[in-house]
């Protein structure tokens, strides 16, 4: 089931537990949040001082997002707000934490692991490796990334974007008397820690210093608030784009529903092709801020002849929506 | 040689990772049993706000219609009386 939905979640309440995995013995955790089918994991990792480890490498991409104390790795320190993309088989120098330090750490692929190896994997693509200090090496830019963006008062650095998936990872900032009166949701999973500071969302309430959450795609959150302002670390793990509506009420099936309907508007053959293929039904489907959208379209009136029937009721109600079919192939 | 075979199928390092070893399997056994612990009483939580949380919603379906609703960054837009949702019967859920 991948990740659950986990929000809020307070570490700071929560105790670290000792690390008896290979690589990490000498160091103490927090699970955030673990992929019950893959390990891929995010953590906050005490590094008790002493600390060391061989060079070495994992089986999987990690992220990195240094909290306080100071990390050397290889001939690099890493000090508070330092971030490292690792991908996965790139051969890290040797570490040592001499008095201690925090970090957030994201296992992307697969739970916790170490080789030791003085080489990096033959097949890592060393170009993606990426390691600066996200306080002191990049300025702050305006949060409207994408359309529709956030209110002004959310600022942004992105510090790791995927060209495949278009997954960003990012340092946030709400200023003090931030506020948006908007639901949110997207196609992608959120995640955020909140380094410092507490903010306020219309679902779950409020976030504060230690406040995590990992929000599967199509939940509502939000509206927002922040009184005192907020600096957190957040990712995605695909392209993040704002669905805003004013419907407290809605389900995450009902919300999938209405994502597809935007595509079905915007990009109607493509939403034909991929979700039409033998299934015959040309009109997309119900998007609930929208409902008779169907129902004025003349075109589709005439293709399809039926609206609002229990088919069209059923399609909304929290149920696993159906893939199309594969076509059989055609014999020769 | 399927060691060899193996690596030339590969087009990436995760598809290579070797198996899960023992202490790696007990962490993960025992994180996933701490998780499902964690998820029921953030759902208990939540659960227990839910009268706060009505009325924040009746809070925030006034501001829509009178300071407006943000359509697009500080772009506002007030929403009309009968464009507001009603709430439906049944809990609400939050935590999915």
């Amino acid at each position: 089931m991948a990740r659950p939905h986990i929000e809020p979640f307070v570490e700071l309440n929560e105790p670290f537990l000792k690390f008896d995995v290979g690589g990490f013995k000498g160091s103490h955790y927090k699970v955030l949040s673990l992929d019950t089918d893959t390990g891929a994991c995010s953590l906050k990792v005490r590094f008790d001082g002493g600390y060391k480890r061989k060079p070495g490498l994992h089986y999987s991409d990690l992220e990195v997002f240094v909290l306080n104390g100071e990390i050397k790795v290889g001939d690099q320190v890493w000090r508070e707000g330092h971030y490292a993309m690792v991908p996965a088989g790139y051969a890290l120098g040797a570490i040592s934490v001499p008095k201690g330090a925090e970090a957030l750490l994201y296992f992307n692929d697969s739970e916790p692991h170490f080789e030791e190896s003085g080489d990096s994997h033959e097949l890592t693509l060393k170009e993606a490796f990426k390691s600066l200090n996200s306080y002191e090496d990049m300025p702050w830019g305006p949060g409207n990334l994408v359309t529709p963006s956030v209110a002004t008062g959310c600022l942004i650095k992105v510090l790791h974007y995927d060209p495949l998936t278009e997954a960003l990872s990012f340092l946030y900032c709400m200023t003090p008397e931030f506020a948006q009166d908007n639901i949110s949701y997207h196609d992608s999973a959120e995640e955020s820690y909140h380094i410092w500071g507490t903010s306020w969302m219309m679902q779950f309430g409020e976030l504060p210093t230690g406040g995590y959450f990992w929000r599967p795609a199509y939940i509502n959150h939000g509206a927002f608030r922040c009184k005192l302002g907020t600096i957190a670390f957040g990712r995605t793990d695909s392209k993040l784009h704002n669905y805003f509506h004013y419907n407290p009420w809605t389900n995450p099936k009902q919300n999938l529903l209405r994502a597809a309907a935007q595509v079905y508007r915007q990009r109607p053959l493509l939403y034909q092709w991929q979700a039409s293929d033998g299934h015959n039904h040309p009109h997309g489907p119900p998007d609930f801020q929208y409902p008779g959208y169907y129902e004025k379209n003349p075109n589709i009136r005439a293709l399809h002849g039926h609206f609002g029937g229990e088919s069209d009721e059923r399609d909304s109600r929290d149920a696993p929506m159906k893939l199309p079919k594969k076509k059989a192939k055609a014999k020769k | 040689m399927a060691k060899a075979r193996a690596k030339a199928k590969a087009k990436r390092v995760q598809d290579l990772k070797p198996p899960r070893a023992a202490d790696a399997a007990a962490w993960f056994k025992e994180n996933i049993a701490l998780q499902k612990k964690r998820y029921a009483a953030i759902v208990k939580e939540q659960n227990g706000l839910e009268r706060d949380r009505q009325k924040w919603y009746a809070n925030f379906l006034r501001i829509i219609q009178t300071k407006g609703f943000n359509a697009n960054g500080d772009l506002r837009v007030k929403i009309p009386a009968n464009l507001i949702p009603k709430k439906p019967k049944g809990r609400s859920r939050v935590v999915f």
